[in-house]
């Protein structure tokens, strides 16, 4: 699940992993998210650099603390990582597409094509 | 709480100083990973903390007292390596049960698990166990003390694969539930990182940086792409290490980027990737003379 071959902070990927929990709706609003102990023991880390990864989600508002209590999913979390995931990953993701477009010589009526035509294969599966 | 606290520590082997001036803090229940290379003086370092060895100037505090013929800290702190020596009599069973009687914390109950686990024979003698059941069987000591300071010199010597991950698996489980001070020392900086929350990177008798792992981590990013490219986005910048094997190039380089800096040589088809904890301390410790490639390199001067 983790990529423990450093190509990304092991925080960055805890924080990461809870996002993916929120946002296919594992952990709903106001769930417990898992507390850095927890976090520590799940992924074998040291707890202050699980702790870390907790932090980039306070940070940023996708979850929020009760003192004693824990750690829970704030109301608007799911919201928030979902306009953030288009803005940037999936903005990321297009241009990544488009450089190796260029580098290949496919054009954009060439490039529309191939997305239809892996839509209705992933169709084709699912049914 | 602070735990440690050394300042202007010194220790030298006859003419040989090995601590020329150590200045540094660890607080209470912190993971402390003591790292450098061979000969820096790790172990020199952490027998002073246990107070195996007397320092030659400076003070040092272990506990808030001077660590040495100290019995309060004696009986707080454990020390673990591969050269442990215990008297030739005794059977591990023996070992296990003098140690629950001089510990104040020892689990016994997790020791004797732990035996199990790892398939000791608890009739079988110390000095007859083979080098990596040796270590094991030191470590198993090491976590059952559950000592306020424990400190693990080298404790993987020997041990498989295998072992050497269920021993740190081991040690974050009874940490979580039972948090106190570690130092642990490893060549192995890449088995441990994880495990660490603190670095104490000694270098030249000194430390050369003492902070979060994750802090040391960032000094560095890797940027792999074709050389001209690297060579143009580097004007300026401290590269630190040039690894010419594999397909391309990737050089490590001091973090001193900016965003725009970033976007620029990602567009540039540059692939950006942070270091692991142990490419920053290879890093950092390589110093000006480069790194192995340039020990064959006797083209251009580096």
């Amino acid at each position: 699940m983790l990529d423990m071959d450093g190509s990304k902070p092991i925080y960055v990927q805890i924080a990461e992993w809870i996002e993916t929990e929120i946002i296919d709706g594992t952990l709903g609003p106001d769930a417990k998210v898992y507390s850095q102990y927890k976090l520590a023991e799940l992924f074998n880390i040291n707890p202050a650099t699980a702790g870390k990864g907790l932090s980039i989600l306070l940070e940023n508002g996708i979850v929020y603390q009760k003192r004693g209590l824990g750690t829970f999913v704030s109301p608007d979390g799911r919201d928030k990582l979902r306009s953030r995931r288009k803005e940037v990953t999936l903005r990321r993701l297009i241009q990544q597409l488009l450089d190796e477009a260029e580098l290949l010589g496919v054009d954009d009526h060439h490039l529309q094509t191939l997305i239809e035509a892996e839509r209705k294969r992933k169709k084709g599966d699912s049914e | 709480m602070t735990v440690i606290h050394f300042k202007d520590v010194t220790k030298s082997y006859r003419k040989h100083n090995v601590l020329k001036s150590m200045n540094f803090t660890i607080e209470r229940n912190v993971i402390t990973g003591v790292i450098g290379r061979n000969g820096v003086g790790k172990t020199t370092l952490m027998k002073i903390i246990a107070g195996f060895m007397e320092e030659m100037s400076g003070t040092v505090e272990v506990f808030s007292e001077k660590p040495f013929n100290n019995l309060r800290v004696s009986a707080n702190s454990i020390f673990i390596d591969d050269a442990m020596a215990f008297p030739q009599a005794m059977t591990l069973q023996d070992i296990l049960k003098e140690c629950s009687r001089f510990y104040a914390n020892w689990d016994g109950e997790l020791a004797n698990r732990l035996v199990d686990y790892f398939d000791f024979h608890r009739n079988a003698r110390h000095q007859f166990l083979s080098k990596g059941k040796k270590s094991t069987f030191n470590a198993i000591i090491g976590i059952s003390a559950r000592c306020p300071l424990t400190l693990f010199d080298e404790p993987t010597t020997g041990m498989d694969a295998a072992v050497r991950k269920d021993f740190y698996r081991a040690l974050l489980k009874d940490y979580l539930a039972h948090p106190r001070t570690i130092l642990l020392s490893s060549h192995h900086v890449e088995e441990i990182e994880d495990l660490l929350e603190d670095v104490l990177l000694v270098q030249n008798g000194a430390i050369r940086f003492h902070g979060a792992i994750t802090e040391l981590q960032e000094m560095f990013i890797v940027l792999t792409g074709k050389h001209e490219k690297l060579s143009r986005h580097t004007v300026g910048k401290e590269v630190v290490l040039r690894d010419t094997s594999g397909p391309f190039p990737n050089w490590t380089v001091a973090n001193s980027f900016t965003e725009a800096e970033k976007d620029q040589m990602v567009a540039d088809g540059i692939i950006i990737s942070p270091v692991s904890a142990n490419n920053a301390y290879i890093a950092l410790t390589n110093g000006p003379k480069g790194g192995i490639d340039d020990v064959f390199d006797r083209t251009e001067t580096v």
